[in-house]
């Protein structure tokens, strides 16, 4: 499972339902994808298919038997804000928020929109067994256990070696916002690229 | 009108008494608190003494040339130590067992059947009762259309062990749920081609069959010598909510019992003899035996010579620069039961098992503190006169007397951080005092290893403060079960966990553990320690034992200022008829200020 190469190409399909709801239910996680993710970009920053961060994501919240629901922010391309909009759209106040280049966070509706449950900044160093962990930590946080954060990789090189793209990055992913739009509700569906 | 000052220097805190000597008796003026400066009882104590006396001084507005006289009290020669020392040890043979509990195994029920690897499933025949192995590196997905097909020719896949944390999902994707047992780290070692068996309960619940030696005496068809062979199985499965056992023809589980060595006991009548591995209970009722003791050995070579080294090698080091040739005799041991978690040796997914262990503090009587050093450098630093009297329990006692309501006979109750200390006025003059190990370091310590927290500063925050869960940003749950609301957000860290309740505000307890559980672990520390004691103290001190001779129990000391500690001793009392609070020294003081104030008191010349 560590090796990338090992596993069969996915591809992610994502259909818009209308606008959000909040949830009701309170054993569901939200997960907030910022406006270009798997849509126009299809890879973090380490060339992760998008298509894979979200499957061990939702399989890391469903391992954990609790209910996932993927949502689009369209207005803006700041992590804390998509995050923050994912809990507050959750039944449980647990949300999610993934960049495309990959970083990611989790959030509670009732805290300040700058803090933050744990922060993922570094995004070279995410690998799919963390969106597990992440997923898995978040659906935690939502039947009010204890988990302890996962562990955070930290690596000095990681910022001058990266900074330059992940600007680039997100400069590109922010042409993609659309002002004004609300979040949408997505119909996720993950599926092998040779199964048509 | 002379003003002096009573100054107590203690192992952690420096504490001053002012006051006013007049025709009529002392009249007080106020006190001061400071941490030591140094070991106690040496002449690096002078600053801090110096500090709380000008403490003192300034407080009332008075200047340090009318203070005519400094008592310092002839500090208690006594010092502890403390180890600790597993003493059983669970040992897993050929991969029999796998009782981890994970945190969501999947499915309900019982399976059982023959283990065959994941990928050689596809040869198994129609009819066959399988248990599938399920490798590292083996997708979600793919396990689960795996013995989906396999089912559907007919094989029957009754259960599953998974490596990943995978069990939901690959269920969530069967037709027909079976149970299946995740996160086995070393799946590699599992034993294929075996017979075993799958258990998982449903939430809530625990296993119930494997847990239960005739239960898998059922499943295996095992005779009564089997049987007996598997009971330790069954017994280590007890409490799981998810279980494997495999058959092996010769896999076993032991308990094994750590040969931890001899204490030797040496009264000043008796000597006897006792093994670590009998527990603490044991050990105690021999020290009752043998009363008073001498002197304490271990038996070289093993692991209780190793503990009595450790302490004694303390000890001897702290008294180096006090005299020339450290006698180390230890006056006193308190034995503990206690658990650690550690790894099961065999295990395959990182089992931890509760083993037992004992934790043992000692308490060594010391050779004379060189107070006339520590006075005649104390003369100087101050200008004034320094007068050297009182021994430490006497002046306990007499500054416990100053507490409103209380009488003699009169016990006093000190709970230190090394050691226990008590003693007794009858009105005759006369003041019983014993020494006994074991104290609020102890708690700390067994806090810290049964938790497996491996850190002192978050043992001692548990054992100062009360618990409280935080369930959202804006309200805690207490350990009692009320909610307590907050206008403000809690801090982010805080979200989700346990945490301590201090004075300088809520702070997150690094653990997995419950709050039911860390509350659990903190009482019975309390408990086997300062409960314990309490009782051996006051017996030793009481007139032929009889604790109804003691009319009032005043609770000393820094751990008297603990939350619950001074209710739990109360309570133990109780039946015996004793009135027992905590101090309230001068009514103002609570339980600090006793021995200073005693100086004092003693000073002005009022007798025991």
């Amino acid at each position: 499972m560590t090796s990338m190469e090992a596993r069969p190409e996915r591809v992610l399909d994502a259909v818009e339902r209308g606008e959000a709801a909040v949830g009701i239910r309170p054993d569901e996680v939200v997960i907030g994808i910022s406006p270009a993710f798997g849509d126009s970009f299809t890879k973090t920053i380490v060339e992760i298919p998008h298509a894979e961060v979200l499957r061990e994501l939702l399989a890391g919240v469903e391992e954990q038997g609790v209910h996932a629901r993927v949502i689009r922010y369209r207005s803006g391309s700041d992590l804390a804000v998509i995050a923050h909009a994912a809990a507050r759209l959750s039944g449980s106040g647990i949300g999610v928020g993934l960049l495309s280049r990959g970083t990611t966070m989790i959030h509670q509706k009732d805290l300040v929109r700058l803090s933050n449950l744990e922060l993922f900044p570094q995004a070279p160093l995410l690998d799919p067994e963390t969106f597990r962990k992440v997923g898995r930590n978040a659906a935690r946080y939502a039947k009010g256990e204890s988990p302890e954060p996962v562990p955070a990789r930290n690596d000095y090189m990681a910022r001058p070696r990266w900074q330059a793209k992940a600007a680039l990055l997100h400069i590109k992913e922010t042409e993609f916002v659309t002002a004004g739009a609300a979040p949408v509700e997505l119909d996720v569906r993950i599926r092998l690229a040779d199964a048509g | 009108m002379t003003l002096l000052v009573g100054v107590d220097i203690g192992n952690s805190t420096t504490e001053a008494c002012l006051a006013e000597l007049g025709p009529d008796g002392p009249r007080y003026l106020g006190g001061a608190l400071a941490p030591t400066s140094g070991v106690k009882g040496t002449a690096e104590n002078v600053p801090g003494v110096v500090k709380v006396v000008q403490e003192a001084l300034s407080a009332v507005g008075r200047a340090p040339h009318e203070l005519a006289t400094v008592l310092v009290n002839e500090a208690t020669p006594v010092i502890s130590g403390l180890a600790m020392e597993t003493i059983t040890e669970t040992v897993i043979t050929e991969s029999t067992m796998i009782g981890h509990n994970p945190d969501t195994p999947a499915g309900a029920g019982l399976g059982t059947g023959t283990t065959v690897a994941f990928g050689e499933l596809d040869e198994c025949g129609p009819g066959e009762r399988v248990i599938c192995v399920v490798g590292a590196g083996v997708d979600f997905e793919d396990a689960a259309a795996g013995i989906a097909a396999a089912r559907d020719r007919g094989v029957e896949v009754t259960g599953a062990v998974v490596h990943a944390d995978d069990a939901n999902l690959v269920v969530n994707r069967l037709p027909q749920p079976i149970p299946v047992v995740d996160e086995v780290t070393l799946i590699e070692k599992v034993p294929l081609g075996m017979p075993a068996a799958v258990e998982v309960a449903e939430p809530g619940r625990t296993v119930r069959t494997l847990s239960n030696s005739y239960g898998i005496a059922t499943l295996f068809d095992l005779d009564p010598d089997q049987t007996r062979l598997v009971a330790p199985v069954a017994r280590a499965l007890v409490g799981n909510r998810s279980a494997v056992v495999v058959r092996t023809p010769s896999g076993d589980i032991a308990d094994r019992r750590i040969p931890a060595g001899t204490l030797t006991l040496i009264g000043e009548h008796a000597r006897l003899s006792v093994g670590i591995d009998a527990g603490a209970e044991e050990i105690m009722a021999t020290l009752r035996r043998v009363t008073p003791l001498a002197d304490a050995t271990g038996e070289p070579g093993t692991h209780v010579g190793g503990m009595l080294a450790t302490v004694r090698d303390a000890m001897a080091e702290t008294l180096s620069d006090t005299a020339d040739e450290p006698d180390v005799r230890i006056q006193d041991v308190l034995a503990v039961d206690t658990f650690v978690p550690q790894h099961v040796t065999g295990a395959l997914a990182g089992e931890f098992a509760l083993e037992n262990a004992v934790a043992l503090a000692a308490m060594v009587r010391t050779s004379r503190a060189p107070m006339e050093a520590l006075a005649e450098q104390l003369r100087s630093a101050l200008g004034v006169d320094v007068v050297v009297g009182g021994v430490e329990a006497d002046m306990a006692v007499l500054g416990a007397l100053t507490t409103p309501g209380t009488e003699r006979p009169l016990a006093v109750l000190d709970l230190g951080g090394g050691s226990t200390d008590a003693a007794l006025a009858t009105g005759d003059g006369e003041v019983r005092s014993v020494h006994l190990a074991g104290a609020g370091d102890l708690v700390t310590k067994l806090i810290d290893s049964e938790l497996g927290l491996d850190n002192r500063e978050v043992a001692e925050d548990i054992k100062k403060n009360p618990l409280a869960k935080a369930e959202s940003f804006f309200h805690v749950r207490m350990e009692d079960g009320t909610a307590r609301f907050f206008d403000e957000p809690l801090p982010a860290e805080a979200f989700a966990r346990v945490v301590v309740l201090g004075e300088e505000g809520m702070r997150p307890v690094p653990t997995r553990h419950s709050l039911e559980k860390v509350r659990q672990v903190r009482r019975s520390a309390k408990h086997k320690v300062f409960v314990v004691n309490a009782l051996r103290a006051l017996e030793r001190v009481a007139p032929g034992g009889n604790l109804r001779e003691i009319g009032f129990v005043v609770v000393l000391g820094g751990s008297a200022l603990d939350f619950e500690i001074p209710d739990m001793i109360a309570e133990a009392v109780a039946g015996a008829g004793i009135v027992c609070g905590t101090g309230n020294v001068r009514g103002r003081e609570g339980p600090r200020n006793a021995v200073a104030t005693g100086l004092v008191d003693a000073h002005a010349g009022r007798a025991l």
